[in-house]
């Protein structure tokens, strides 16, 4: 299922400037493995799998996991872990439960609101512990997930909590619009948001910079703290939302149910890590979710109701490998880039007028030889 | 016999010889200095002796008459050759006697566990033999410099009782005055018990307080080997240098600025930086100058803000606080440094958004980024600055070091900064490159714009700065100016002399 990124020719000098073209097929191996999931399971469960069905229920399905991935992938930008998405979605889940069986005059919609404000406190008090008390973010948050459990397990008293909602409140998270399960609707237009602000605005720049050098992006005058402090909260918020949706499609609470949702968002976000801009994306997070959700579901489809295992087998698997070819092509990359610049200063020193890149007017005598740095290090 | 022969040993890398044919013979018992200027060559020698590198052909050496074979690592070691590097190489969370028996094999009981009583027998014998008297049950992390570097001492020393010889690279870099007298003791203690001791420094009056014999390298080639008697501070330094002191011609002094500085440096201090003042004023360039251990390459990074320190930094009248490289930022300064992988480049993003780091502002309508906009104006300064790339939008990987600090000198610029602090701009970058950068910061030094050039390059120093401030343990000791005393061969002077001077 990952053919496409296993040869490689070495590029030579003369086509270095280039990548290879397995490399930049790789970019695109979460789409390719989405078409080969369609097709092998249009032919062996032809049938069953290409039905409407069977795809909204899917999508709509996944919409939930897919707003949790999205949720780590904010901090995870920026270097930071964020652990506790999971049991996040679950506070703001009971809160919504808790209100709906208790509290039936407070409106739906305010106790959303106030669901989603509360996950964004919390949020900023992981970034407290992670910027003030400088502790690591995967140990802070998976401590902060463990605190958030508890306060889930002692307000729903260890049980499941069904019920809790109005039919209205339902509507919104089971309709069709167009066609279109409404909460897939829900889903693209967060995706939409979070694109622009990673792609098309200056903290989601900063938010690269701070997580490809921290030390560098303090350098240049980002305001480190407050971005950890914002990707955090942004990804309990995105959480928080992620509860509400789940409450209106779903609505009973259950303690497995955040939690649970935290390791296939994991896989979705560092397979699409590996996917189009080679950096944790957006639209890399959702293809790569879809993909894996798609080829469970093909599975489940080939091999009957008592095959209930093979979603984390799967999962886990496609994790593994995907994050070992990513690695390797970071590596790949490394390389390729390193030949790259030795070609494109062999071709500076060589000939300075024909060859691209244009070398500089005055040709510099000497490149950056081995010897040259080897020569400044020996110094000290 | 000699503990220590090295014949026709040269080192060329890539076409550039770095070692030419030196010789050197090191006694039993004895302390052996080698001494030279940044890039003489003394480090390459250790590096080839400890088997990093591997000699041109033709370099035989022998130890007590057995021959070393020389560029392998695992031979200098069977014949007791050991380093002691300037970083000391020790784990701080472990004991003593566990950073001891790193690399050596524990001493087992019978079941394969530790016999931690035999292991610390073991090192307290070498910490005896290093003439120490420390618990070795103690962190390493607890222990002051001192001791740390007679720990690493105590490690370097073989198992058997054996001659060894102990090579000791830069030892006092990180000492203070007061624990250098100690450190003598130590390398006493181990030449009176038949090991011979191979001193690498840069502070002369040391070097002469302890050796008894003393090799001078100058570009790569050994100058001479005296005896200690046979010199005094002044003909050492000229032994170092190779040059007489050129004498100012006394005329055509730098124009005396008046007004008030741009950047005002007042009592800095903080680790090896004990206290460093100086006054900069709009259109001077300042150059800060000494060698590895002197404090100076601390200085940029305390008035930056990326390290924390004691003194005031006055930019333009705002006093900025310490470890905030914003507020400096804010208060009008600039800065470029010469570790780019480390503080200068983001990896993860190309040529473009590295440029514009930091200041997105002019660029940003409604929240969104304006990408044309950005664009155009990074093309600019791949233009001005004559930037070699593909595009704007390339990683900044696919550039050359020399490119890549080019393009983090246009960050600096763009800003149009009242203060513009380069930390040794041109480190590990090409000559072409380092002439390009060169020519940019004198074009781009306005009458508005004051300079701070702390460098390990004295002749970028020499001709870049108005003033240089040469630093010697810490303290600022002397000031050379154009016009009057400021010349490459000056500043070698400065610094390897010392007060002396």
């Amino acid at each position: 299922m990952t053919t496409t990124t296993n040869t490689t020719a070495p590029p030579t000098a003369e086509e270095a400037p280039r990548t290879p073209l397995s490399m930049r097929l790789g970019r695109f191996s979460a789409l390719f493995l989405f078409l080969g999931f369609i097709i092998l399971f249009g032919i062996i469960t032809g049938d069953t799998f290409f039905t409407r069905t069977t795809w909204k229920l899917t999508f709509s399905e996944g919409v939930v996991t897919a707003m949790i991935a999205l949720a780590f992938l904010v901090p995870l930008v920026a270097g930071v872990y964020d652990l506790s998405v999971g049991a996040m979605m679950g506070l703001s889940l009971v809160i919504l439960n808790w209100f709906g069986v208790n509290q039936r005059g407070v409106p739906v919609a305010l106790v959303a609101v106030m669901a989603i404000a509360i996950c964004a406190a919390v949020g900023f008090l992981s970034g407290v512990i992670v910027v003030k008390f400088r502790v690591n973010s995967l140990i802070a948050t998976l401590g902060m997930s463990q605190v958030l459990i508890a306060f889930q397990l002692k307000i729903a008293n260890n049980r499941q909590i069904t019920g809790a909602f109005a039919k209205s409140w339902a509507r919104l998270g089971t309709r069709d619009v167009v066609g279109v399960p409404i909460v897939v609707l829900y889903l693209l237009a967060l995706a939409i948001v979070l694109w622009f602000i990673l792609e098309h605005t200056p903290v989601g720049r900063y938010l690269f910079a701070v997580g490809g050098n921290p030390d560098a992006a303090r350098l240049a005058g980002l305001d480190v703290e407050r971005l950890t402090y914002g990707s955090l909260m942004a990804s309990a918020t995105i959480a928080g939302l992620a509860g509400v949706i789940f409450s209106m499609k779903v609505g009973t609470y259950s303690s497995s149910t955040g939690p649970g949702l935290l390791f296939p968002a994991l896989a979705a976000v560092f397979f699409g890590a590996s996917q189009f801009t080679r950096r944790p994306n957006v639209w890399g997070t959702l293809v790569a979710y879809f993909a894996l959700a798609f080829g469970v579901k093909g599975l489940q489809l080939a091999f009957g109701p008592g095959t209930f295992w093979i979603q984390p087998l799967f999962q886990g698997v496609a994790l593994l490998i995907a994050v070992a070819l990513a690695s390797r092509e970071v590596g790949e990359t490394r390389r390729s880039r390193r030949l790259q610049r030795e070609a494109s200063l062999a071709a500076e020193a060589a000939a300075p007028v024909s060859i691209p890149p244009p070398g500089p007017t005055t040709s510099p005598t000497s490149t950056e030889s081995p010897g040259g740095s080897a020569s400044v290090d020996v110094q000290q | 016999m000699s503990a220590l022969e090295i014949h026709h040993l040269s080192k060329t890398f890539s076409g550039q010889t770095v070692l030419r044919d030196v010789s050197m013979t090191v006694a039993d018992g004895e302390v052996h200095s080698l001494v030279g200027q940044n890039g003489s060559g003394k480090s390459t020698l250790i590096k080839v002796l400890a088997g990093y590198h591997e000699p041109d052909v033709g370099a035989t050496a022998t130890v007590r008459g057995e021959p070393l074979q020389l560029g392998s690592s695992s031979d200098a070691h069977r014949l007791n050759v050991r380093f002691v590097h300037q970083d000391l190489g020790l784990v701080n969370d472990l004991s003593i006697t566990e950073n001891i028996m790193l690399g050596r094999r524990y001493p087992r009981r019978r079941g394969g566990a530790i016999d931690w009583k035999a292991a610390r027998a073991a090192a307290r014998d070498v910490m005896t033999r290093a003439g120490s008297a420390l618990d070795v049950r103690r962190a390493v992390g607890e222990l002051g410099i001192a001791d740390r570097t007679r720990v690493a001492i105590a490690r370097a020393l073989p198992e058997n009782d054996d001659p060894a010889i102990i090579v000791l690279d830069e030892p006092t870099a990180a000492l203070p005055a007061r624990d250098v007298e100690q450190l003598f003791g130590t390398i006493r203690h181990l030449t009176r018990a038949g090991n011979a001791v191979v001193l690498v420094s840069h502070h002369l009056d040391e070097i002469l307080g302890i050796s008894d014999t003393i090799t001078v390298l100058r570009d790569g080639a050994r100058v001479d080997t005296v005896g200690v008697g046979d010199v005094d501070h002044n003909s050492l330094v000229r032994l170092i240098i190779g040059k007489e002191l050129v004498k100012g011609s006394g005329r055509d002094e730098a124009i005396v600025r008046s007004g008030s500085p741009s950047l005002t440096i007042r009592d800095l201090s903080e680790d090896s930086v004990l206290a460093v003042s100086a006054e900069l004023h709009p259109g001077e360039i300042v150059g800060v100058a000494g060698l590895a251990g002197s404090g100076r390459e601390l200085v940029a990074g305390m008035v930056t803000g990326r390290l924390p320190r004691r003194g005031s930094i006055i930019i333009a009248g705002t006093e900025v606080p310490s470890g905030q490289p914003r507020a400096a930022l804010a208060a009008g300064m600039a800065w470029i440094s010469g570790e780019r992988a480390r503080y200068g480049t983001f990896t993860n993003l190309n040529l473009r958004s590295n440029l514009t780091m930091g200041d997105l502002q002019r660029h940003t309508s409604a929240g969104r980024i304006n990408v044309q906009s950005e664009r155009a104006e990074v093309r600019d300064w791949i233009d001005q600055l004559g930037i070699v790339t593909r595009g704007s939008d390339v990683p900044i990987t696919s550039l050359s070091g020399g490119n890549q600090q080019k393009v983090l000198v246009a960050r600096a610029l763009r800003l149009t900064p009242s203060v513009l602090v380069l930390d040794d701009p041109t480190a590990g970058i090409d000559v072409g490159a380092r002439e390009q950068v060169h020519a940019i910061i004198s074009n781009y030094t306005t009458e508005s714009m004051s300079v701070l050039l702390v460098s390990t390059d004295s002749d970028e120093l020499a001709r870049l700065c108005d003033r240089v401030l040469v630093m010697v343990r810490g303290v600022v000791t002397t000031e050379l100016r154009r016009g009057v005393d400021l010349t490459a061969e000056n500043i070698d002077h400065a610094q390897v002399a010392g007060a002396a001077a």
